[in-house]
């Protein structure tokens, strides 16, 4: 038997063959809008995420009645709010908070989504008339109203359940999504074949049927998850989100529900309301490149 | 004994229609079919598209469910199976689709899709898998570098060598073989069945070769079963049909294979015409009066036609 250099033939293969990783990170050096809000948006993540390395949490919930309303200064980079709290502390605590709440809202509702969808798609037939009428159900329930009601009800929530309750309402969409692409999958005969070679169904679905609606998930999530962080901060803002005592981009903007405030106060609630438009669009952007990278005829690079 | 013995096989697809999606007719796919195969020996089922040989061969391997009959593999029968005593015969029995190109999962390299079925039936260490496969990938005539190389990256023919090698991985001894060349195109196709030919003798294979072209099918079958309408109208060994059709049908399909020999063309012209002739004056004395065709009856001891009992 030949003598084989498995290692650099494995290199090699790799060369030719870029994973979906570097496909998207070729397609984002070539597209300087999505290269540009890459790099913001890692900026803020990062600040936002080491911001308990130098910022007191307690202390910045510390009520100080002394500071109220007091304009931005060098102490107070971006003044203080109705208790006397530095928002600029707070700014960067809220969009940890809001954007771990989009993230795992994204990915809790993706998982569940992925999971519904690919059982629905690579089974057919009763299966999936089955769970498609529940899903058809569930789609035309108001959910921004059932959210609220559990927000109502549920007592002493936290971050955990708020997420859960957002999850349980955001995964209609992507097992639809999955389920169509899956049934279009399920009739091509590579799937055919692990039938016939003995492979039980669920490593089908899972590690035959998935990698090929891979980028289809990614790029969803990249897309979803501007609207999940849009979603909480909404939610907040209405008063049926994060309790008062977490700060999030949602808290802040909610302070401009008072007119003396939109019109004299601005340091409290715009810078907010433009990190969260800058998030968003950095997403966005950078979820429109990674589109592209799924698909090899939209390709930039 | 005979490896495979299918008995009166029927796959019917329901139509379903009016308000409350019931069951309004069926379509039969496959109506009624029998046929037996020896150890060792090519069996094709041929016929227009559309006739149910490719129902049949799925229906054999259990990937369209078996509305009647018996397929019986060893003697046991596999339509009434449930999955999991299923599973232990699956690896005897194995398939070669007919498309190269979407057959092979293209996420995932050969090594990959040459080892699941080992990795679904036997327990190796990834150096022992690794070596099985190098060996295989020899075996069918691909460089054992090309392991970690990719589907995209082969061209068609060699992508149907890596199907044929994923089905022998578990040395089965049914192999169906569902259009395995009709993809590729004339000057691969007889490097391909000429390579399935030599590894039927080595690894002592048993074919089911379903193809529509007739030619192919003279060259690699023992015996021939020409379906039509989900049903069998002659079946016989392979001199038994070409040279001596029996049925309309029959005679139609063999007299439509081109003829190379510039000489005669015009002799097969006038066979044509007179075939046409026949098919037209003579139709309803091989159907019945729903168009169905008869059940078989043999005509000599290897030889069966599809024709009304007590002659035409």
């Amino acid at each position: 038997m030949v003598t084989i250099d498995d290692k650099k033939l494995i290199a090699d293969e790799k060369v030719n063959n870029p994973s979906f990783a570097k496909t998207i990170w070729r397609e984002i050096k070539h597209d300087k809008m999505a290269l540009i809000s890459l790099v913001l948006l890692l900026a803020l993540l990062i600040t936002a995420y080491s911001s308990p390395l130098f910022i007191d949490q307690e202390q910045l919930q510390r009520v100080n009645f002394l500071e109220t309303w007091e304009a931005p200064s060098s102490e107070h980079l971006l003044g203080t709010d109705d208790g006397g709290r530095d928002v600029f502390g707070q700014l960067l605590i809220g969009t940890r908070n809001s954007f771990t709440i989009g993230l795992s809202v994204t990915l809790i509702a993706g998982l569940f989504g992925l999971t519904v969808g690919l059982i629905s798609g690579f089974f057919g037939g009763w299966v999936d008339n089955v769970i498609m009428r529940i899903i058809d159900f569930l789609m035309v329930l108001p959910n921004l109203m059932f959210i609220i009601v559990f927000v109502v009800i549920v007592p002493n929530y936290s971050i955990f359940s708020f997420v859960l309750i957002m999850s349980a309402f955001a995964w209609f969409g992507k097992a639809r999504l999955i389920r169509s692409k899956g049934l279009a999958e399920r009739e091509l005969d590579y799937i055919n074949a692990s039938k016939t070679l003995g492979t039980p169904n669920w490593k089908i679905m899972f590690f035959e049927m998935f990698p090929n609606l891979s980028s289809l998930v990614i790029v969803n999530m990249t897309l979803s998850l501007a609207g999940n962080i849009g979603l909480e901060t909404g939610l907040t803002f209405l008063g049926f989100g994060l309790p008062a005592s977490t700060p999030s981009l949602g808290t802040l903007i909610a302070f401009a529900t008072n007119p003396d405030i939109v019109q004299n106060k601005s340091w409290v609630w715009l810078p907010a309301a433009l990190l969260i438009l800058v998030m968003m669009l950095c997403i966005n952007y950078i979820g429109q490149a990674v589109k592209r990278a799924s698909d090899a005829r939209q390709r930039l690079a | 004994m005979s490896l495979l013995n299918v008995k009166d096989l029927k796959v019917h697809f329901p139509i379903r229609g009016g308000f409350f999606r019931s069951v309004v007719d069926q379509v039969r796919a496959v109506d009624g079919v029998s046929f037996e195969l020896e150890p060792g020996e090519t069996y094709g089922l041929v016929g227009e598209s559309g006739c149910g040989k490719t129902t049949t061969g799925r229906a054999i391997i259990g990937l369209n469910k078996v509305t009647g009959g018996e397929v019986l593999f060893n003697g046991e029968n596999l339509a009434t199976m449930n999955a999991h005593e299923r599973k232990k015969h699956m690896r005897d029995i194995q398939m070669i689709f007919q498309d190269p190109y979407s057959s092979l999962n293209g996420r995932k390299n050969v090594l990959n899709i040459i080892a699941e079925p080992l990795r679904n039936f036997e327990r190796l260490s990834p150096k022992e898998e690794l070596s099985r496969v190098q060996n295989m990938i020899e075996r069918v005539g691909l460089n054992p570098e090309s392991i970690y190389k990719y589907p995209h990256q082969f061209s068609g023919g060699q992508r149907q060598r890596i199907g044929i090698a994923r089905a022998l991985m578990l040395n089965p001894k049914l192999i169906i073989a569902d259009e395995p060349v009709s993809a590729l195109d004339v000057s691969v196709q007889a490097q391909v069945l000429n390579f399935m030919q030599e590894i039927q003798k080595d690894f002592g294979l048993t074919y089911l070769f379903i193809s529509h072209d007739l030619g192919v099918i003279k060259h690699i079958c023992d015996r021939i079963g020409i379906m039509y309408k989900g049903r069998f109208v002659e079946e016989g060994t392979a001199e038994d049909v070409y040279m001596d059709p029996q049925h309309l049908y029959t005679k139609r399909l063999i007299s439509a294979i081109p003829e190379m020999d510039p000489a005669k063309k015009f002799e097969k012209m006038e066979m044509r015409k007179e075939i046409n002739a026949a098919y037209r004056t003579e139709y309803d004395s091989y159907f019945d009066k729903d168009g169905r065709m008869f059940d078989l009856k043999p005509i000599s001891p290897t030889h069966s036609v599809a024709i009304q009992q007590g002659g035409m």
